[in-house]
């Protein structure tokens, strides 16, 4: 029976410890600076536009192919208001197919998209799929009403094959070369 | 009587918000606690939803054998609680044969499971039935047996005459080893662990009731708390004392109420621990353990209580041979158990495991 | 017209009864399918059924590139999450020729031992259920397993599919307080470890139960293919981190823990001490872990690994995960197969069940530890 006393005993302790629920949703837990919610895009508010130009590397280099991309011509560039020639005239990011495995962060040139570590990022019921095929506007929103807080992007990009994040004066540069990479890919 | 069909599910929905309680804390984590304060109203919720379920019936199935199951197992038991007093003046009727009314009627709710089994015409719920069937019958008798140990010691079946022989010492004094057995076979009446291999949850996936939905389940439900209630009043009444001990029978009323609540309560607390501590034990250990292990020791029970009353020897004599059977049982279950390497047979023979 | 009579004696003719333990069921550890041929309560025939969760983990890589089928093998077994993607990258890394810094193996290593105690825990959990616990060994299982989810969500940003690992490094730097971190969560670990001991393995029922249950000699595990803590069971010492060392585990002190029988019993010991054994690898890393960069130099933007093929494994929680790996020079891999431990595992199920009970079934295949993403990737 020495057994069955020890099985009890182990059970009493474990009853006179704290229980270590979180009455969620009533109190939620504190996320972690790295958290991976879903992919957003961030709101340039400088030059009052999103960092993303359209250049679809994310859009070619995700897994899962859930990203839907279109570029065209910024038309404060034309203005002189911007350095970016170009700008993301439709963005589809389909949340059901997402897998969060943040290459598409990995991989932008501009920073434009970022894992949003908030809980906004990771509560995302619907009640139709389609609902959560998030367009342009619904992706920048986060950014935009400065939910966003602090993402996760320090080291960001040094760590994969050699690539370092560019300096401000390097846009068009960035963007030749993913010019460069569209013909290839 | 009307209190009793009043309490009776009250009763039954306050001890499903218990048990998930209990259950919870020994798994260190809250248990319901949404609905009501501390979740008190979760019993309700849950018999509100499963009200208002879709009342399956396979179109295969025998179908009154199948409709009737669950009444056949609920109104046995509520009959037995009729004839438990709970105090002095709290019963409904006490009966000169009571505890042999009760024993006779709760284990006709036996036939109800083998009913369930047997007519839900699924290979799963005939598992279930059978198991059920199997080990509700061999565990009456060791259950049997130790109530009529019990009522040798008293010359008696009447329950409230059971406990005013007990106000100066209980019988669990005189009578270790039966209490033991008592509540070994009581918790394989109740099939819950170590014991409950007809409704194993990962195996059989609710044994016999596995296709019953709605009211319907919710009545095998309340047959198994009720008959928690009763074997745990049993166990108090027969055992600790009743509402007399350790007071007098001076004790007014809602004193004695209380004391029997608690003594009640405390079993029902250690039959919910050993669900979430012990895992279960498979059909032939179960039947082996019945057989061969509780069944001589509760024969030795009745010849040691027989040798007692008829040498006329003292009081003390009882406890002395009682509990040393009583520690012989535990020993000889510990050195079986961790010898039982021979329990499970070999792919050749199909022989049921053998203890000894 | 004579009329026959019966013979006296005329055994009683009885069927066997094919119960199946259908996809949705609450024991069978994910969608898996077994039709067991019952002579009343003794198993007879066995006969399972796969192919419930193939998603096509094989074939899909070969249209991505080395960095996006990371994420494919978290999702392969997706318990140990961290030893998948290590066979993933030393492969690679193997056909391309890269060295991942020092750093960066130390950091691989102990997150790797941190999954393998996480998966061994939630073996631990489920099999209290399965051998009928109600739940009680799930929940301290999961308490256990959710510091250490928080603290991989506290590196890499994800509780379960971490795609952290890189051919030819790791993705980017742990925090600072890593080390603390890691001594404290071990300290809870060794407590868990305790606590579930006690509740588990001096368990007469358990005992009664899983003592002498499906017995394996070696010769038979060899036969059967079996790897991991199963064939270890049977007394076997074979280990891949000791018998093949990859990365850096020939620079650790430990033991592997083995079994007598085979049995049931002896395969819940063997994860156990297992889980103590990974304790001990984990603090001799935390000590020994330099400074440096955590990425190979030299890596190009895209990675191209020269053509040829390669077969490499690592020892995963479940035994010998491995990725045979065939290269055309591009930046895809041409062939990209698993060999999954717990389908090489399964396939023996039937001659491990046969003349056994049916509630043993369910204990046994619980025992074997199986992860249906790898079983049907």
């Amino acid at each position: 029976m020495l057994g069955l006393a020890k099985a009890i005993q182990t059970t009493v302790r474990a009853a006179l410890r704290r229980p270590v629920t979180v009455k969620y949703p009533m109190e939620k837990k504190e996320l972690s600076h790295r958290t991976r919610g879903f992919p957003v895009l961030l709101w340039d508010f400088e030059k009052d536009e999103p960092f993303c130009t359209g250049c679809q590397v994310c859009a070619r280099y995700c897994p899962v192919d859930c990203i839907t991309v279109t570029m065209t011509d910024n038309p404060k560039f034309a203005e002189g208001k911007s350095k970016r020639k170009k700008t993301v005239d439709r963005f589809f990011l389909d949340y059901a197919r997402c897998m969060r495995c943040d290459i598409c962060v990995e991989v932008c040139n501009f920073s434009a998209i970022v894992m949003n570590n908030t809980w906004d990022g990771i509560e995302l019921s619907r009640f139709d799929r389609q609902d959560l095929v998030m367009d342009k506007d619904a992706l920048l929103r986060q950014s935009r009403t400065g939910r966003l807080g602090d993402p996760f992007r320090e080291p960001m990009g040094v760590a994969h094959s050699g690539w370092a994040p560019k300096a401000e004066g390097e846009e068009e540069a960035g963007e030749a070369a993913a010019a460069a990479e569209g013909g290839e890919g | 009587m009307a209190i009793v069909a009043l309490l009776l599910p009250v009763s039954v929905i306050l001890l499903t918000w218990l048990e998930r309680k209990v259950m919870g804390r020994l798994q260190q984590r809250l248990g319901p606690m949404h609905v009501g304060p501390w979740g008190l109203l979760q019993g309700v919720a849950d018999t509100v939803k499963l009200l208002t379920k879709e009342d399956v019936r396979p179109t295969s199935a025998d179908r009154w054998t199948f409709e009737l199951a669950p009444f056949v197992i609920v109104v046995p038991v509520v009959m037995a609680v009729v004839a438990l007093p709970f105090t002095a003046d709290i019963l409904v009727r006490n009966m000169a044969l009571g505890l042999f009314y009760i024993l006779a009627v709760s284990g006709l709710s036996i036939v109800g499971f083998v009913m369930a089994g047997w007519g839900s015409d699924n290979k799963y719920a005939l598992l279930g039935g059978v198991r059920a069937g199997a080990q509700l019958i061999s565990y009456e008798v060791p259950l049997i047996l130790t109530v009529v140990g019990v009522a040798m010691l008293g010359q008696t079946l009447n329950l409230a005459q059971i406990v005013e022989f007990q106000d100066d010492t209980p019988w669990v004094v005189y009578q270790p080893l039966g209490f033991l057995i008592f509540v070994i076979a009581g918790l394989a009446e109740l099939y819950r662990q170590p014991f409950d291999i007809p409704v194993a949850e990962s195996e059989v996936v609710g044994g016999a009731t596995v296709e019953y939905s709605g009211i319907r389940w919710s009545m095998f439900q309340m047959g198994e708390f009720v008959s928690l209630v009763l074997i745990s009043i049993l166990a108090s009444l027969i055992f600790l004392g009743g509402w007399i001990w350790p007071f007098n029978s001076d004790l007014p009323v809602w004193g004695q109420a209380l004391l029997m609540g608690g003594k009640t309560f405390a079993f029902i607390i250690f039959f919910m621990w050993t669900r979430g501590s012990l895992p279960r034990l498979r059909i032939d250990q179960l039947m082996a353990l019945c057989w061969q292990i509780l069944l001589p020791f509760t024969l030795l029970q009745i010849v040691i209580n027989g040798l007692a009353l008829v040498y006329e020897w003292p009081d003390w004599t009882l406890t002395l041979m009682s509990g040393g059977a009583a520690a012989v049982l535990v020993v000889g279950i510990y050195r079986v158990a961790r010898r039982s390497g021979a329990l499970n047979q070999s792919p050749a023979g199909h022989r049921v495991g053998s203890v000894l | 017209m004579v009329r026959q009579t019966a013979p006296v004696e005329r055994e009683l003719e009885t069927i066997d009864i094919d119960v199946n333990v259908g996809p949705q069921h609450p024991a069978t550890h994910g969608v898996f399918r077994m039709v067991i041929s019952v002579d009343g309560e003794v198993v007879t025939d066995l006969d399972p059924v796969i192919g419930y969760m193939h998603r096509g983990n094989e074939k899909l890589p070969e249209n991505l590139d080395y960095r996006q089928t990371i994420g494919f093998h978290d999702r392969t077994d997706y318990l140990a999450q961290f030893n998948t993607e290590h066979c993933w990258v030393e492969t690679v890394e193997k056909l391309g020729g890269m060295k991942p810094p020092e750093r960066a193996e130390y950091i691989r290593v102990i997150l790797a031992e941190l999954n393998r105690i996480t998966s061994h825990l939630m073996f631990m959990g489920a099999f209290g259920t399965d051998v009928g616990l109600f739940g009680t060994s799930f929940m301290y299982a999961f308490r256990d397993r959710e510091l250490i989810q928080e603290f991989f969500e506290e590196i890499t940003g994800e509780r379960m599919m971490y795609n952290y690992f890189r051919p030819g490094g790791v993705a980017w730097d742990v925090p600072e307080d890593f080390t603390e971190r890691c001594s404290r969560i071990l300290d809870h670990i060794r407590k868990g470890i305790g606590d579930i001991e006690g509740l588990l393995l001096h368990n007469e029922v358990v005992l009664a139960r899983t003592r002498g249950l499906s017995p394996v000699t070696p010769e038979q595990g060899i036969n059967w293919g079996l790897s991991g803590p199963l064939l270890r069971a049977t007394g076997l010492p074979h280990d891949l981190r000791r018998a093949e060392p990859y990365s850096i585990y020939d620079r650790f002190d430990f033991d592997i823990p083995t079994g007598t029988h085979g049995d049931v019993y002896d395969r819940l010991v063997v994860r156990l001490e297992e889980m103590k054994q990974s304790v001990r690898i984990i603090e001799q890393a935390l000590k020994q872990m330099p400074e440096g960069p955590i990425m190979a130099e030299g890596m190009k933007r895209i990675l191209r690994v020269p053509a040829g093929e390669v077969y490499g494994r690592v020892e995963s929680p479940r035994g010998e995960y491995g990725v045979y790996l065939v290269s055309n020079g591009s930046e895809k891999p041409y062939r990209h197969k698993v060999r999954a431990a717990s389908f090489c595992n399964l396939s023996a199920l039937r001659e491990m069940c046969v003349g056994h009970y049916v509630s043993d079934v369910i204990i046994i295949l619980g025992s074997i530890d199986i992860v249906l993403g790898e079983v049907d990737r």
